[in-house]
């Protein structure tokens, strides 16, 4: 039985620690702001004044029915859109290599461990608080981005593009499995290395299914139809499943102190 | 408090923890005294249900280790070897995090943590961040740490470990006060000078017991009492006096010190002074010989014939 209150505590002193990180705090601010404002400055402001794009130019993704430049509008979007589930993989990933590798580099779990708290209460308030900054972080990075590309693109296109399905299901839907799949997938590093710049560099493997998803779409092998995200949905649900079963036998007191490195 | 019964904690081929069996009552301070890699960490770990016995039980505050382990873990306060605090928390959220999930009611907390930083003097500096805190300091928040639900038993495993004399001491006469308030704690050191100061019962580890009782019960159960007659000077009349006397197993002279090895002290060494006196000595004190802690731990873990 969890008991939320003592798991919510862990996850706040969590939060409360990492606020003294500056390495944390830099790539909290710094990823949002290139996602949110850098991308639509440097690749949707300047299609807005080009002329017409010839429709031989257009990515092999562009959406059809548009006009073409129009249409590169929406690719470049959709790619920018793509590009918000690395703030998930990649924010977490950094929270949790703090919250779990140096607190165990820093010799700060056994007292927690001595607490009469449950191993899945530790595991789960240790993960919430490296998930909520990172999701946190999407969240606010998506509405700048929204706000920012519909005031850019209004006169071209008349009405909002943004939010549009693609959209809401990235963000609602993958950014949140992104996110858990990252600190469950540092769990387990966390066991296997001791130095938190080792466990930055393993963490960073939580960001392959992204960049599979974006280089599929790029090379047009994957269109963002309604099957293939939800192929893709289905693969990061399986994964995140995967991952919590794996994370879960890796966090437990007796590995911790006598398997962990 | 206490209890353990062939407690045992084997990692692969390596026994750590080799058969255990003894008791902690309440109030006492005890010792559990060993080199490095003799156990005495695993041994605290066993009774604080962080790591599973191999074999064997144990009991505290006369619930099972393994099978309660919560109701364990909430009765206990464990100081580890490494204080372990969240460096970039002050002192004051760094104990009201841990009294949270102790679940120590929220005027009760407020009460504790002033109660403790007051008593250590830091609760001036209660608001800064651990981080900036000197080692002793950190050690310090760190006790209270384990102090701050208010628990029935405490573990200290090498509680001066790596303190300045100062910082030490401190630290030894929070414990002492904490003995005074009849506290149970259960204390692993290799600190001879701290167990024999601090604990009322101490066991001797190595993997396995090698000895327990008072520092005093340890030093009779390895050696004979010994009479030390100090007089202004020492010739062979007296020697012949004393080796005269029924009980009298050996006498050695070192400069004016006479080393008489007797049993039943107490009634024999009136008959001593009698004797030396009788001879033409001239006593200028009479103590017992006491070997101490050192010595002790010495001969039965460094293998040296103290």
């Amino acid at each position: 039985m969890l008991r939320w209150r003592k798991t919510w505590e862990i996850a706040k002193k969590d939060m409360a620690s990492i606020r003294r990180h500056r390495y944390v705090i830099y790539s909290l601010l710094a990823m949002p702001i290139i996602f949110a404002i850098v991308v639509p400055f440097t690749s949707i402001y300047p299609m807005l004044s080009v002329g017409e794009v010839p429709s031989t130019e257009l990515p092999p993704f562009a959406p059809a029915n548009v006009p073409a430049k129009q249409a590169m509008i929406l690719s470049m979007v959709n790619m920018a859109l793509l590009m918000f589930m690395f703030i998930p993989a990649a924010i977490p990933s950094t929270i949790a290599t703090y919250t779990f590798v140096g607190e165990k580099v820093n010799k700060q779990l056994e007292p927690l461990l001595a607490t009469p708290t449950t191993d899945s209460e530790l595991l789960i308030g240790k993960s919430i608080g490296a998930f909520l900054p990172g999701i946190a972080a999407t969240f606010a990075s998506f509405i700048a981005f929204v706000c920012l590309v519909d005031a850019l693109t209004f006169s071209t296109f008349n009405l909002l593009i943004l939010p549009n399905p693609l959209s809401l299901v990235i963000i609602f839907i993958f950014s949140p499995l992104i996110g858990i799949m990252s600190v469950e997938w540092c769990v387990f590093v966390s066991s296997k290395v001791s130095d938190v710049r080792a466990a930055m560099q393993l963490g960073i493997v939580s960001i392959a299914p992204v960049l599979a998803l974006y280089f599929l779409f790029l090379g047009g092998i994957l269109t963002l139809s309604l099957p293939a995200l939800a192929i893709f949905g289905a693969i990061l649900i399986l994964a995140t499943i995967g991952l919590f079963f794996l994370s879960k036998a890796t966090f437990e007191r007796e590995n911790i102190l006598t398997k962990w490195k | 408090m206490i209890e353990l019964e062939g407690l045992t904690r084997k990692f692969g081929e390596l026994i750590a923890v080799d058969n255990l069996t003894f008791a902690v009552g309440e109030g006492e301070v005890f010792g559990l005294l060993g080199p490095n890699g003799a156990g005495k960490t695993t041994t605290v770990r066993m009774l604080c249900c962080l790591i599973r016995p191999t074999s064997g039980k144990a009991f505290v505050g006369g619930f099972e280790v393994g099978k309660d382990s919560l109701k364990i873990r909430e009765i206990v306060g464990l100081l580890p070897e490494n204080p372990g605090l969240y460096d970039e928390l002050s002192a004051y959220r760094n104990l009201d995090f841990f009294a949270k999930l102790y679940d120590v009611p929220e005027k009760k907390r407020k009460e504790n943590i002033e109660y403790f930083l007051r008593m250590l003097d830091l609760w001036n500096r209660k608001d800064e961040l651990v981080g900036t805190f000197s080692k002793g300091m950190k050690q310090k928040i760190a006790i209270a740490r384990a102090l701050v639900h208010e628990p029935k038993v405490l573990f200290l495993d090498e509680p001066t470990a790596g303190l300045d004399p100062e910082a030490a001491m401190v630290v030894r006469e929070f414990i002492l006060e904490l003995k005074k308030e009849r506290r149970t704690i259960f204390i692993c050191t290799h600190n001879l000078d701290e167990a024999e100061k601090l604990c009322d019962r101490i066991a001797i580890l190595n993997h396995r017991v090698v000895a327990m009782g008072s520092p005093a019960e340890l030093e009779r159960g390895l050696w004979e009492k010994t009479t030390v007659v100090h007089l202004r000077s020492v010739n062979e009349n007296i020697l012949k006096a004393i080796e005269g006397i029924e009980g009298v197993r050996k006498v050695e002279a070192i400069e004016n010190k006479l080393l008489i090895n007797v049993d039943e002290p107490e009634m024999r060494n009136p008959l001593i002074v009698r004797a030396i006196v009788n001879a033409g000595g001239e006593i200028e004190f009479v103590t017992e010989l006491k070997r101490g802690l050192e010595e002790v731990y010495m001969r039965l873990i460094g293998g040296k014939n103290a």
